[in-house]
């Protein structure tokens, strides 16, 4: 069986999410086999444009995480609705003129208007879906022992930025260099992600996200200026505007989540729940945890 | 209008054999176009040149192995030029990685904006093409131009 672990954020000043609303499938009491049960999500729970894409898949383990990652989608923001159940069914998606996936409120029918946001991300063994009230999200989960095929600090100085060179290029252990590699990794992904606009609107090069000296886990956003007339001198933007939180998930993944921290709450602490979850199935809290 | 390929070109003039092998020199280095024609020639200033680059099978082929690699592929999947990468189970981290590969197989520097463009490996295939004939295509427009230049100057004697 597959696990699924589900992410989902909270502002400290944003509206209380209601309780979660439990799912129950429709006629069914006891879980048939997984392939079955698999199939009868795909066959119930999936729009058209979503078969077409998990169809396209080759194989049938990347058959089976397509449809999960819907699956864990639909019935993620399903829970997150307000005064009634709706059905995962019901919810209709699009994407961002940036290709962005998002939900479409206007077209779902029996649907509230809700200021939800979410981003997914997958590896061989777990999916990740975030979601938010108010501010965009990206969120990006990578295998622990993921092995890079390139030397880290080659591939480092190909992509990242300058000053991220020099912090991996400090660490002495090769091993303990690739683990940064890696969550410096998710921590850029999860930033471009939650920026929506594409890869291309936030080169790796241009931005820098380093630690918050004197914290364990805090971490901000620098941006690279362009080459100024003197090569050496290099500024940096560094602001408050975007929150990131990093996790180890299941002890076998890093995982990184990114928020637009909105003016209204500027410098207010990020809570982050986790919850682990098979659809219709269980639910588990796994932390709740406050990041500065 | 003149055309060239690749294979055969003939001259009237027999006599200027050194210009004729500085020709074939120059074909031999723009043996990578498919076919080369010529604009209309009216100074021997802009030469309108008409390249047509897909790319080659052999190309795909090698990216295909790359990818075959990159994602842990076993080597019977059948790969075709259409595949993308993401049906295939690559993520954003293996696109990168896949395009350092193509980058150190072939000698060439993707730019980043497009290596995040690439989504199938036909895409990846025609990029490095257009890549790899950009660096000698600057040497052989320039050579190209002489050699209109001496062809005139060969058939207003004739």
């Amino acid at each position: 069986m597959r696990i699924s672990v589900m992410s989902q954020m909270q502002r400290s000043f944003s509206i209380d999410l209601p309780s979660l609303i439990p799912l129950q499938l429709p006629s069914r009491r006891h879980v048939p086999h997984p392939t079955f049960w698999l199939i009868g999500f795909e066959a119930y729970l999936l729009s058209q444009t979503e078969k077409d894409g998990v169809d396209q898949m080759r194989g049938d383990e990347l058959k089976k995480n397509a449809l999960l990652a819907r699956t864990l989608v639909r019935t993620t923001v399903a829970r997150y609705q307000t005064n009634k159940e709706v059905d995962p069914r019901s919810l209709m998606f699009k994407k961002n003129v940036y290709g962005k996936p998002e939900v479409d409120w206007q077209n779902c029918k029996n649907c509230n208007h809700q200021p939800l946001h979410f981003n997914i991300s997958h590896t061989d063994s777990l999916i990740a879906c975030g979601v938010t009230v108010h501010v965009p999200v990206g969120i990006d989960v990578e295998d622990k022992e993921r092995k890079i095929k390139h030397d880290v600090l080659a591939f480092a100085k190909r992509f990242y930025s300058a000053d991220e060179v020099n912090f991996l290029a400090t660490i002495p252990d090769p091993e303990a260099q690739r683990k940064e590699f890696i969550k410096l990794w998710t921590l850029k992904e999860a930033y471009v992600k939650a920026l929506g606009k594409g890869f291309s609107a936030a080169p790796f090069n241009t931005f820098t996200i380093q630690s918050i000296p004197g914290t364990e886990e805090g971490y901000s956003l620098c941006k690279t200026s362009e080459v100024t007339a003197d090569p050496l001198e290099e500024t940096k933007k560094c602001n408050g505007e975007w929150k990131f939180a990093p996790l180890e998930l299941a002890d076998s993944h890093y995982a990184a989540v990114c928020i637009e921290d909105d003016q209204a709450n500027e410098g207010a602490p990020m809570r982050v729940i986790v919850r682990k979850t098979i659809p219709f199935v269980e639910d588990q809290l796994i932390s709740e945890r406050i990041f500065l | 209008m003149a055309s060239l390929s690749t294979t055969s070109l003939s001259f009237k003039a027999p006599s200027i054999q050194s210009t004729t092998t500085r020709i074939y020199q120059v074909l031999r280095k723009a043996s990578s176009f498919q076919s080369i024609s010529f604009g209309r020639f009216q100074s021997s200033k802009r030469l309108r040149l008409q390249i047509s680059c897909a790319a080659k099978p052999e190309t795909v082929q090698k990216v295909s192995d790359i990818v075959k690699e990159q994602l842990a592929l076993s080597a019977d999947t059948a790969l075709t030029a259409e595949s993308k990468f993401s049906a295939l189970g690559a993520d954003s981290l293996d696109t990168v990685e896949i395009v350092m590969a193509l980058e150190e197989k072939f000698d060439i520097s993707v730019e980043e904006t497009d290596a995040q463009n690439i989504t199938t490996i036909q895409e990846a295939a025609d990029l490095i093409e257009d890549l790899v004939q950009k660096k000698p295509a600057a040497c052989s427009i320039v050579e190209l131009e002489k050699v209109m230049f001496y062809q005139r100057c060969i058939s207003s004697l004739v």
